[in-house]
């Protein structure tokens, strides 16, 4: 037990709690006018996440990797019922009614994609031949499933994940250009494939003045909140944007121009070197893990996160479209912060494994 | 397979610094883009979330009401509902309209004009108003529904109503909403400025000032807070030395012919009535009149619009043989101490000069030609005088001048001179004569002619008859202290005369008012006048119906007076446009106007 706290990444903890703290008063910050019973369920979910967390602290990843092809089936094949018998909320078909609870097995599909591709490269690279096309496989069906759904943001998710995993793995410089290629050679037929809406969202991201109060309103008033924050900010609970409801979704997705707005650019740099330690610390972790498959799933979980936020301040601000992905620890929303902090719990193990002296672990050997 | 682990191990630390680098990259790239909107193009951010946030909205003033000598109410404020929008809000003006018109029930050239104000609106940034003095009842669905019409707002205003509509129309004058050039001039659009009568005279100390607040707005323009409020100052009550009652008699006795009432306080020249008659209904301007009823107002042959009791200047007839006289005694005329005699005509030259009664007044002097209102006495008066004497005499008593009343524009009227250039300036002179005839001199002596005076300036001069000289500043305000522009230089004797025939007019047996003055409440003395019509020519003649054509060939008649006779206190001028025979014509109005003053002082009839 003792043994598990010596394991700890102490300063992983820190900067989570650190940005716990923050969360809970920018969400404050944006609810507080409004809803304040959503703050409250914030902190529940907090509980709930801190409990998968420590929970995931103690489940050797062993386990781990033997329930990764099981899950990873299971969802695939939820996957597939979707777009047969899923719920179509707001234009897009991603919810599946399971009797006892509506879920979306596009976002279980996430992480179990990671934790299969980290289960294929504990134990071999990605230099070619099979060692490339499965993983491929295991990114490219269920990306395929999803973008149709449509839901763009998950499927970057998957592509950006299993793209970093496979840097990671070796694969060879050349392949990742021919892939790069091929990705924005394939940008027409995405395009081809995006819904009405999501193509609005591009084309309003290159010229957000000309639709101000239909697609570029979100983004106008982002921009307007994060600007008009300056370096100091207007206070807590003194943004005017956010307050008189200008500000879209204010507590989930556009959440980062509320900080913006009322915290100025110290909240934002503050909030950025929280991130950018989180990042760091996940990826040491996957570098000094004596397993290769907690290595790899670090930094499945690494490029998740940075994918997160980098597209949602990126969105906020005007520097992509909007696609709608939250703010991680920051957003309200329970499944997203259970599932990240339970990420975290299993980076954490990672960790805690390296450390730790078990016996089924042949330390300093990468392929296990 | 050591070397092969190194490499791995090598490949792995290699891609692993990748990421290292990586994370900084793409969380730099953030920063960088956050340090552009919050440093370097923070103040144009800043402006906007103000812009966006704030707005200051005019508190307009409510409009100074106007009531009448005795507190009745001329002018007041009613409350209604209006609805505006701010142009720059909205984003698909037509649906908008579309929905407006069917909750308010616009006709579709209504919405057609509402809808030019709107995309032509030079400050969209400010609310324009597109309907007005709507009941809750017409606004209520609308106002449910406001939360899906962003830019629309129902205000709670009021409208002005006029009472006595018709009856003060030229008077009081109307209201009407904001034109480009007052928005120039710094008038809020939806704000209602006066443009005739007292409503313009006026304006400043009715209209007030709008206030504004500054209000902080979401997203969706409604109000959260009123940050700072400047109240406006309110318009102020303006009593008017009018009383509505005489106005109402006055009119009564009117009836339905055409004409102009002026009845005048001797004493300070405060003006106790005004009618120009046709009116119009001054309530039909307050919702932006329909250009139908403005068109057929301005092509109305009856001219309803034009106030005859200031704007228009007619041939004053025989009530300028007072003038005529007066300056006989002034300047000693033999005739003015003598009499001459009438045989019905005088002989001039080769022409003939008709008096009204073709067989003759027989002796005349002064007092009874005035009474009689003989003509023949007066051409070989004014002969006597000349032309110059004449001018300057009617000039003395405010004849061709304006008479300052506050309530633009004005008519001059028009005293001929001997001086022949000024006859080229007469309009509708057909001969513009360069030589000025004697005959035109007496002519002019019995009031026929070039010559033309307003009502308002007949009413004076009777004022100034009965108050021994003083010509006044007509005053439509009540508690005026009198203001004496001028002072003629008559004897007390020589005005007696004048005064004495005047009321010879009314009491003596061959007086021209006898029949309709001399049982009035007040003794009252005057001067009646019988206008004789330029022929119309054969043109106009076939647009007429021929009772219409009879009509208008028929003379204008005047009287002008005041009462009581020793203790005056009223002035009248009674003018009716193709009314036939001054004392028949105008003398029952005078007479209506007398009992109504009477009926409000009683302790005057008893003098």
């Amino acid at each position: 037990m003792l043994r598990i706290f010596r394991g700890l990444d102490w300063i992983l903890l820190a900067g989570l709690l650190c940005l716990a703290t923050l969360g809970m008063l920018v969400l404050y910050a944006a609810v507080h006018q409004g809803d304040t019973g959503l703050w409250y369920k914030q902190a529940t979910y907090w509980g709930v996440g801190m409990a998968v967390f420590l929970t995931l602290c103690f489940t050797p990843l062993r386990l781990l990797g033997l329930a990764c092809w099981p899950i990873y089936g299971s969802v695939l094949l939820l996957l597939m019922l979707v777009p047969l018998i899923g719920d179509v909320h707001m234009g897009a078909r991603r919810w599946l009614d399971l009797g006892v609870a509506n879920i979306q097995p596009s976002e279980i599909m996430k992480w179990a994609l990671i934790f299969v591709l980290a289960n294929w490269f504990a134990s071999r690279e990605a230099r070619g031949g099979i060692e490339i096309i499965i993983p491929l496989l295991l990114a490219a069906v269920p990306a395929a499933l999803i973008v149709i759904q449509p839901d763009l943001g998950t499927t970057l998710v998957l592509i950006f994940a299993a793209a970093a995993m496979m840097i990671a793995a070796g694969l060879p410089w050349r392949l990742l250009a021919l892939a790069s290629a091929a990705a924005v050679a394939s940008l027409p037929v995405l395009w081809h494939f995006m819904h009405q809406y999501q193509r609005q969202r591009v084309l309003t991201l290159l010229d957000p003045q000309s639709d101000p109060l239909g697609a570029g309103y979100h983004v106008i008033q982002s921009t307007i909140a994060i600007g008009s924050g300056g370096l100091l900010g207007k206070g807590f609970l003194q943004g005017t944007q956010d307050r008189l409801h200008f500000l879209p979704e204010q507590h989930t997705d556009f959440i980062f121009s509320v900080l913006a707005e009322e915290g100025g650019l110290i909240a934002v740099t503050l909030l950025l070197a929280l991130y950018a330690l989180l990042i760091y610390r996940i990826l040491m972790i996957a570098h000094r893990a004596h397993n290769r498959f907690g290595s790899m799933l670090c930094i499945g979980v690494a490029a998740i996160f940075t994918l997160y936020i980098t597209v949602n301040i990126g969105m906020v601000s005007g520097l992509f479209p909007v696609v709608g992905l939250p703010l991680p620890f920051i957003s309200y929303g329970g499944s997203a912060l259970v599932t990240m902090l339970g990420a975290l719990g299993l980076v954490m193990r990672v960790a805690i494994e390296s450390r730790e002296n078990i016996p089924w672990q042949r330390p300093g050997s990468p392929l296990a | 397979m050591h070397n092969k682990q190194l490499e791995i191990r090598h490949r792995f630390d290699v891609r692993m610094l990748i990421f290292y680098a990586a994370v900084p990259l793409l969380l730099g790239l953030l920063l960088f883009q956050i340090m552009r909107l919050q440093w370097f193009d923070h103040e144009k951010y800043m402006l906007q979330s103000e812009q966006n946030r704030l707005n200051l909205v005019p508190v307009l003033p409510v409009r100074g009401e106007i009531i009448d000598r005795h507190g009745k109410k001329l002018a007041i404020n009613r409350i209604a509902y209006r609805v505006s929008l701010i142009p720059e809000r909205i984003e698909h003006p037509d649906e908008i309209l579309d929905v407006l018109a069917g909750m308010l029930a616009w006709s579709p050239e209504q919405q057609a004009r509402i809808r030019k104000r709107i995309l032509h609106a030079r400050r969209p940034d400010r609310p324009v108003l597109v309907d007005d003095k709507l009941q809750w009842q017409e606004v209520a669905p609308l106002t449910a529904r406001l939360h899906h019409l962003p830019g629309v707002n129902v205000t709670a205003g009021s409208f002005r109503q006029y009472p006595y509509a018709e009856l003060t129309s030229h008077l009081i004058g109307y209201l009407s909403l904001a034109r480009e050039r007052d928005i120039d001039a710094g008038y809020l659009p939806s704000e209602f400025i006066g443009r005739t009568g007292v409503e313009r005279s006026f304006e400043s100390t009715l209209h007030g000032r709008p206030g504004h607040q500054r209000e902080e707005v979401d997203s969706r323009g409604r109000r959260v807070a009123v940050l700072k409020r400047t109240p406006p100052i309110m318009g102020r009550q303006l009593q008017l030395a009018l009383d509505v009652d005489v106005q109402q008699a006055a009119s009564d006795a009117l009836g339905k012919r055409t004409g102009a009432v002026v009845v005048m306080d001797v004493h300070n020249g405060a003006i106790i009535a005004m009618l120009s008659k046709p009116g119009y209904d001054t309530n039909r301007f307050i919702t932006g009149l329909e250009s139908e009823q403005w068109q057929a107002w301005l092509n109305n042959p009856e001219k309803p619009l034009l106030n005859r009791a200031t704007q228009a200047a007619y041939p004053p007839a025989s009530t300028f043989k007072l003038v005529t006289g007066m300056a006989g005694l002034q300047h000693g005329a033999r005739l003015a101490r003598g009499s001459t005699f009438c045989p019905g005509y005088l002989q001039f030259a080769d022409r003939k000069l008709r008096c009204w009664k073709r067989t003759g007044h027989g002796k005349m002097t002064l007092h009874s030609a005035l009474v009689q209102s003989c003509d023949v006495y007066f051409y070989e008066l004014g002969d006597q005088l000349g032309m110059a004497a004449i001018s300057d005499e009617a000039h003395e008593w405010g004849l061709g001048e304006k008479t300052g009343i506050d309530l633009p524009p004005e008519a001059r009227g028009i005293i001929p001179t001997h001086r022949p250039y000024m006859m080229a300036a007469i309009k509708n002179s057909q001969t513009k004569r360069k030589k000025w005839f004697r005959g035109e001199t007496m002519i002019t002596a019995i009031g026929q002619g070039a010559l033309t005076a307003t009502p308002l300036q007949i009413a004076r001069l009777a004022a100034a008859i009965a108050n021994g000289g003083d010509i006044l500043k007509p005053q439509i305000l009540a508690g005026q202290p009198a203001e004496i522009i001028h002072h003629v230089n008559i004897r007390r004797q020589d005005l007696r005369r004048i005064q004495q025939a005047m009321r010879g007019v009314v009491t003596e047996a061959h007086g021209t008012a006898r029949r309709t003055l001399s049982h009035a409440a007040w003794s009252a003395a005057g001067k009646t006048g019988t206008a004789q019509v330029i022929k119309m020519s054969q043109h106009d003649h076939k647009k007429l119906s021929r009772t219409e054509l009879l009509r208008r060939n028929r003379d204008h008649a005047w009287f002008m007076g005041y009462a009581p006779y020793k203790n005056p206190q009223i002035a009248i001028a009674v003018f009716v446009e193709h009314g036939g025979h001054g004392g028949s014509a105008a003398g029952p109005v005078a007479a209506a106007v007398i009992n109504a003053m009477a009926a409000k002082q009683p302790v005057m009839a008893a003098r």
